[in-house]
């Protein structure tokens, strides 16, 4: 062995990084390039003084937000909205119905605090009929109004889609975008059908009206991007971000950490709805019409080819695709239209004569999109940090034994220590036909480690389901320090103090390996979506100690995973991520740590480091279940094996009565090696 | 009319509707029983089935409808319409899964499926930039025959939709059941790696896959021209919901189940339109298909998939 052990302490000295891509990103996140485009986006309408052209910047403007709010719900939290229109038509009609003369019920004493707030006015009746009530609700009032209507919708319409996977909660999305525009087409009490609503009223600012001007919605919603893109951003970066990203990449093992799955997708259409029913009050004032075209299929394809362009899950990648195309759309394909029709002319061919480019403009999404898929998945500005490259130092580990070196508890749990931790009683469990586990009965106490052996297919990581929650009983009851936690929800058993690892790796591929970690200490935190975006001074306490304490799990595992903090998961050795699977559950804090075969696919040495550290953390408090295959791990480290055999428990007892066990013999190795070795 | 006259003849409307539903909706659930995509592309594949069908009809001399053929004559002209466009969108579907969806197989995620949306797109708008958007009056050979039950009304073009649907659907269905490369497909469908493993080459399945309900989405493309006289580059958007809506009620993956879903859809949308209101018809089908998703995801004949976990 040729590597040098390297000071865990000392920072790793990373060479020079090559990529273009992250070169660009170093330059664009820069202070002064991100004033430079603020500045640029500031003075644009002061230097083009071409009221089409701010007129459609702003337009931009209103996309760039429904893609940020569409990137919410597909790019951090993976799940495919086909029908984001329908929020966006929400907010409008929202905005549209209490602004202006379609709906006016007749006047009543009951209107008259309202006409003092200025929420409505009194309308005179024609030919001395009755008179009637006229909405004249504030833009601005409004603005944060729709956005809230639109996310009530997104919770409405996401509920039902809980339990679907992606491509079917695709259709069911498409489906509420088809019914939306129908509906408002249907309705025309409200919405004027077909025709639509008219006259809906600009906004007012401290007296100075909008109107038909350019500019001044240009500002607002310059305004209003630069307000979302900080809480894109700052969302991204917090435990909600966080638990969005893991959602999207392992739904069962994002529960298994202590997500709340439904409350969070659930967060995630609405705020996502939330940034398009704002953006539809934006827009219908800044048309003063909405009607039910606007809104159809071809609008949520548009934003999703926009985040598609930019990169799915970049904040600035989705403004950026928004702006690009529609900028194209209404700048660059008409003058590009001239030039191909000049170019006709010069070469007498009458296709190019005739083109319009602006027609075409949906092919061109089209081939965007396949594109983009087929080229380059990840977009132009891609949501993935770039990776470092390590040192041949750092690469090469040297097997450190001794178990985990460094001062800090595992966890702060009071237990009992006279009392069993784990009490598992009569549990079942049946497939069809297949009785998975039938009527095991387990306990563990406090400070031991409990190892689960048997053949392939005895029902060990179906009891591992069931005491987890991923998995629903036939019967039995299963109780953490004597309380029943039988078929609670995965992220309430986490709560509660047990954490996992799956035998077939379950991690958050295309998170690093710090965020994987920190998903793990999402059942230990608390801040919510305000919280989030806000930061104050508790979230960043909270940030702040979660980091520490993932660090700190990290560096159980020396030099293995602290190079790599800033790897993506998938882009670990197969060792190293069943040893970031253990740190991740380690730093949720429980009281019993369940390994499935934590050291498959390690090698020897690997494996008798990992052995020393899973007794190490049985020494600072830890009590551990495992299902392990490999018999010297079990035999080193087990206080009490268990041998489960076609779903029930066939022996029990210290490793080496376990291996006398006639039962368990004629299990592994059948009747006739059983009688011999009687 | 009497009420049952009424409904007689919404009945007969809603299965030539539910066989070209059915026929779509077959296209998407072999391709989903097969790779488990929701393929957007069939909607336009159908689309373009009518346009070349109805190319190919006025190719023959076939202008307008007021010029109808008789006896072999008409059967001929038929056939090759049938034939040649069949051929053409399969070779379209074969295409799409060559260059686009075969370098997505093994990528996780909704990729593949926002590729489809893409083809999709593209379609759409080569036919809407290259024939316009107005909508085509159709090219149609059927003389104007006509049976009367009661007071309802049985055409000559209801009976010829029904022969073709029906005699497509069983030939799939003996294709799929009865032949080697059926077999191989149903195994595919069962687990592709270890069909794969026993000596199917899964490529070859899934291209076929692609051009049988490619090649049906055409001939449900000229059923279309058919039936409505007319044809719009618009039309896949709403038939191919629809038919979508089929499969997954039938039970997605599940032959006779898009045939059962096919009809039901064609019978909800022609008795939902005489007796409720057209202008609802969409909401009506769309949440069924929430519906269905929903509460039983597996569909009418599908058995519930194990959740893999």
């Amino acid at each position: 062995m040729t590597a040098t052990p390297i000071d865990a302490g000392k920072p790793p000295v990373v060479p020079p990084v090559i990529s273009w891509r992250a070169r660009m990103r170093d330059i664009l996140g820069r202070p002064t390039s991100i004033a430079a485009i603020a500045a640029a986006a500031f003075a644009f309408p002061l230097i083009d003084r071409n009221d089409g052209d701010v007129d459609a910047a702003a337009n931009a403007l209103a996309f760039a937000i429904l893609a940020l709010g569409l990137n919410i719900v597909v790019g951090f939290a993976g799940l495919l909205d086909l029908g984001y229109a329908a929020f966006f038509a929400i907010g409008a009609y929202t905005y549209g119905i209490f602004a202006s003369y379609q709906v006016q019920p007749e006047w009543s004493s009951f209107w008259e605090p309202l006409q003092w707030l200025g929420l409505v006015a009194r309308l005179p009746g024609a030919d001395g009929g009755m008179d009637h009530v006229h909405f004249t609700v504030s833009f601005w009032l409004m603005l944060p109004v729709s956005a809230v209507v639109a996310a009530f919708f997104g919770m409405l319409f996401g509920a039902p889609t809980l339990r679907l996977k992606g491509d079917y909660l695709a259709i069911v999305t498409l489906g509420f975008g088809e019914i939306v525009p129908i509906v408002a087409r249907n309705v025309p009490s409200l919405t004027n059908g077909a025709a639509g609503l008219n006259g809906v009223a600009p906004p007012n600012l401290f007296g100075y009206a909008f109107g038909v001007k350019s500019v001044p919605y240009y500002y607002l919603g310059l305004t209003l991007l630069v307000l979302l893109i900080f809480v894109s951003v700052r969302l991204r970066d917090s435990r909600i971000g966080r638990a969005w990203m893991a959602i999207r990449e392992d739904e069962i093992a994002a529960e298994a950490m202590g997500i709340n799955r439904a409350r969070l997708k659930l967060m995630a259409f609405a705020v996502g709805a939330a940034f398009a029913g704002m953006t539809g009050t934006f827009y219908v004032a800044k048309l003063q019409t909405a009607t039910p075209e606007m809104f159809t299929f071809p609008v949520s394809v548009m934003v999703l080819v926009m985040i598609v362009l930019g990169g799915m899950g970049s904040v600035a990648g989705v403004v950026l695709g928004a702006l690009v195309l529609q900028l194209l759309q209404s700048w660059f394909l008409q003058d590009l239209t001239q030039w191909v029709h000049a170019l006709g002319r010069v070469t007498g061919i009458a296709f190019f004569e005739q083109v319009d480019l602006v027609q075409s403009i949906e092919l061109i999404f089209g081939v965007i999109l396949v594109l983009m898929m087929l080229y380059r998945r990840e977009g132009l500005i891609p949501a993935q940090r770039a990776v470092t490259h390590l040192t041949h130092a750092e690469q090469t580990a040297v097997p450190s034994r001794g178990g985990i070196a460094g001062e800090f508890a595992l966890s702060s749990r009071a237990i009992d220590p006279g009392k069993p931790l784990l009490e598992v009683k009569g549990l079942r469990k049946s497939y069809g036909g297949i009785k998975a586990v039938q009527g095991v009965n387990l306990t563990v106490m406090p400070g031991s480690i409990v190892a689960v052996i048997g053949p392939n297919g005895s029902g060990k990581t179906t009891l591992f389901n069931l005491i987890t929650g991923l998995v629903k009983p036939d019967g039995g009851k299963v109780l953490l320090g004597g309380k029943s936690i039988t078929a609670l929800a995965p992220h309430l058993i986490v709560e509660r103090g047990i954490a996992r690892t799956f035998q077939n790796l379950r991690l958050f591929a295309n998170m690093t390996v710090t965020d994987n970690v920190l998903v793990g200490t999402h059942a230990r935190t608390a801040t919510g979506l305000l919280g989030a975006v806000i930061r104050s001074p508790r979230t960043r306490r909270e940030e702040h100690d979660a980091r520490v304490r993932a660090v700190g799990v990290l560096s159980i595992f020396g030099n293995r995973l602290l190079p790599r903090i800033e790897h993506l998961a998938r882009t670990l050795s197969y060792a190293n991520r069943r040893r970031l699977e253990i740190a991740r559950a380690l730093v949720s804090e429980p009281a019993l740590l369940l390994l499935d075969e934590p050291t498959a696919g390690m090698n020897p040495t690997e494996t008798l480091e990992l052995t020393d550290q899973i007794r190490s953390m049985r020494e600072r408090g830890l009590t551990i279940l495992l299902i392990e295959h490999k018999l010297n791990v079990v035999n080193e480290i087990a206080d009490t094996v268990v041998v489960l055999d076609h779903g029930e428990k066939i022996a029990e007892g210290a490793p080496e009565e376990v291996h006398r066990n006639k039962e368990v013999l004629r299990a592994y190795l059948g009747r006739t090696a059983a009688n011999a070795a009687a | 009319m009497t009420i049952w006259d009424l409904l007689l003849q919404q009945i007969i409307n809603g299965i030539s509707l539910g066989a070209m539903y059915a026929l779509l909706a077959l296209g998407f659930t072999m391709v989903y029983g097969i790779i488990e995509l929701i393929n957007f592309a069939h909607f336009n594949v159908f689309m373009v089935g009518s346009f070349v069908a109805l190319w190919v009809l006025q190719a023959m001399g076939i202008v307008g409808q007021s010029h109808p053929l008789f006896g072999l004559e008409l059967i001929g002209v038929l056939l090759i319409a049938l034939i040649a466009t069949m051929v053409i969108t399969g070779l379209i579907g074969v295409a799409i899964e060559r260059i686009c969806l075969r370098p997505m197989r093994n990528v996780p995620g909704t990729a593949a499926m926002i590729t489809t949306i893409g083809v999709s797109y593209i379609l759409f708008n080569l036919i809407l930039l290259g024939a316009g958007a107005d909508s085509k009056n159709y090219a149609n050979p059927l003389p104007n025959v006509r049976w009367e039950i009661g007071e309802a009304v049985l055409r000559l073009r209801e009976v010829l939709v029904w022969a073709v649907a029906f005699g497509l659907m069983f030939g799939l269905n003996f294709f799929v059941r009865r032949t080697k490369m059926g077999k191989a497909m149903q195994a595919t469908a069962q687990d592709p790696e270890a069909a794969a493993m026993m000596g199917v080459d899964v490529d070859r399945v899934v291209v076929i896959a692609f051009f049988l309900g490619s090649a049906l989405a055409g001939a449900a493309g000229l059923i279309f021209g058919l039936y409505y006289n007319y044809t719009s580059f618009i039309i896949g958007y709403t038939a191919g919901l629809r038919a979508f809506t089929a499969a997954v009620l039938g039970g997605i993956g599940n032959i006779p189940g898009a045939v059962l879903g096919g009809l039901l859809i064609g019978l909800i949308e022609s008795l939902g339109g005489q007796f409720l209101a057209v202008r609802w018809t969409d909401v009506i089908i769309f949440s069924i298909l929430v519906l269905v998703l929903v509460f039983r995801p597996a569909g009418i004949l599908g058995r519930v998939a194990a959740n893999r976990s």
